[in-house]
């Protein structure tokens, strides 16, 4: 049986064996809210291996995106060194680095330059997001 | 602590009251009620019966305390709920009549107020039982215009002559959402969660659009049926005074039309019919609803989640509380930074 698999039995004992066993209300609660974090770490675990690669392929693809649009016109430093802090780190601490300067230097960007900017980092992070709810939802 | 009163609690509680009290004797507390729903401060309902003056007295109570580890952290003041009550005691909006606030712990282990009981009822609109009150309510109409009536009775009770502006006057300008942001930002760092670039976007992104403010006042900041107790098909009390602050009325009517308050029912706060609560309370108040301004409001929410989540489940991570309903909320925060990457349009 895989960890999953293991977390996902447990949560169901607790919500259909233990849970309805327990009299007061808030012991009850408890084991029911135990269950559902046990079937959510779960589902975190089966789906993180694809999860994982998945948002590695997002961020790679982001980052060549990003070196591309900026060769193309120089930007204002500060997005450079963001852009290039999340070419080394590639993480979220990073992107939001990134996502602060495109906003502090918006002024200097034109609002089409801004909009596309911030528009493809968008597009990872909803993809991020849409991983992360099938967890948590 | 859960489940019935102790009896040690109890006769706590009877020695603090029969010292106020000095003129009756033979305190007891009847009808004990823990109310079990909330994150937030442990709130105890009861009776109190005594003698005074050769006569039996009755009056009910409400006794609240504050365990230092709320989902608020530092934004949670029962100090400050008491002293709103106060302020509102004698205004025309209905509110639990406010008696004794102690800070000090040696009384009952926590600081807490006691206040009055306020006749009504408060069913969760999250429940099955709860959406067929409002429901049947809705049909009745009354509820629904006592509604929006006792928002307008908020909005435009003046702030300045009840003594509110201890709780801070924002300057004019969009100096109001800026506050709201920097609180929340302060709770989110609190939580000791890690960098989340969606909510550094959303945080951007209000601070870059905050809208400036016409007019002040007060607002209740959580507006919604649950929050609000319900007598003989009116409003009898407003509740849970934990997020009030000086501001833009706009603020509490986003919150009211906000789809976040309503299940399965396209009335607000599953209560009342969008068009009435546009007319009635446009005329009850003299102010238009700005929809734009609301929509910003409603991002700024999204915000003011993810902080309660983040703060929820930081508590839980830290060992500051043991109730797996706060490390659940560890879940809760992607689906409402799903929420804000839709408001912002993506």
């Amino acid at each position: 049986m895989s960890p999953d698999q293991l977390l996902e039995r447990i949560a169901a004992t607790l919500r259909r064996d233990i849970g309805p066993a327990i009299g007061d209300e808030y012991p009850r609660t408890q084991a029911f809210m135990a269950a559902v974090v046990l079937q959510k770490l779960g589902r975190g675990l089966a789906c993180a291996p694809a999860h994982r690669a998945a948002a590695a392929a997002d961020m790679d693809a982001l980052v060549v995106d990003l070196e591309a649009a900026l060769a193309a016109a120089p930007p204002p430093p500060a997005i450079a060194t963001a852009v290039a802090g999340l070419g080394r780190s590639r993480d979220a601490v990073a992107l939001c680095a990134l996502i602060e300067a495109l906003y502090a230097n918006r002024e200097a960007l034109d609002p089409a330059r801004f909009d596309a900017l911030l528009s493809r980092v968008r597009r990872t992070l909803r993809a991020d997001i849409d991983r992360r709810v099938e967890v948590a939802a | 602590m859960t489940g019935p009163m102790s009896r040690k609690l109890e006769a706590r509680i009877v020695d603090y009251i029969a010292r106020r009290l000095p003129d009756g004797r033979d305190f007891q507390l009847q009808d004990v009620q823990r109310i079990a729903v909330g994150w937030s401060h442990e709130t105890w309902l009861f009776d109190l019966v005594w003698q005074e003056g050769g006569m039996a007295r009755r009056r009910g109570l409400c006794l609240r305390r504050d365990p230092g580890n709320t989902l608020l952290r530092h934004l949670s003041s029962l100090e400050q709920q008491f002293r709103v009550l106060q302020c509102l005691a004698d205004t025309a909006l209905p509110t639990p009549r406010p008696y004794w606030f102690e800070h000090d712990p040696a009384i009952l282990d926590m600081p807490f107020l006691v206040m009055e009981k306020v006749p009504g009822v408060c069913p969760s609109p999250w429940g099955r039982e709860g959406r067929a009150f409002y429901q049947a309510a809705a049909g009745r109409g009354a509820l629904p215009a006592s509604f929006t009536a006792t928002l307008a009775s908020l909005h435009t009770l003046d702030w300045r002559v009840a003594g509110l502006d201890f709780l801070g006057v924002p300057a004019p300008g969009t100096d109001f959402a800026r506050r709201e942001i920097a609180k929340w930002r302060a709770l989110i760092d609190l939580s000791g969660h890690p960098p989340e670039p969606i909510l550094t976007d959303l945080i951007s992104w209000l601070e870059a659009n905050a809208p400036p403010v016409e007019r002040l006042t007060l607002v209740h900041g959580a507006y919604r049926t649950g929050n609000l107790l319900i007598h003989d098909d009116r409003i009898s009390a407003v509740l849970d005074w934990e997020l009030q602050v000086l501001g833009d009325p706009m603020y509490d009517v986003a919150y009211v039309l906000s789809d976040l308050n309503r299940e399965g029912t396209p009335l607000l706060s599953n209560l009342v019919d969008r068009d009435d609560f546009y007319r009635d309370y446009e005329a009850a108040t003299g102010f238009t609803i700005d929809d734009a301004v609301c929509r910003y409001y409603n991002a700024l929410y999204a915000m003011r989640s993810v902080a309660f989540w983040m703060s929820a489940s930081g508590l839980y991570a830290a060992g500051q509380s043991d109730d797996i309903r706060l490390a659940r909320t560890a879940w809760s925060v992607p689906v409402v930074l799903e929420r804000a990457a839709r408001e912002l349009g993506y």
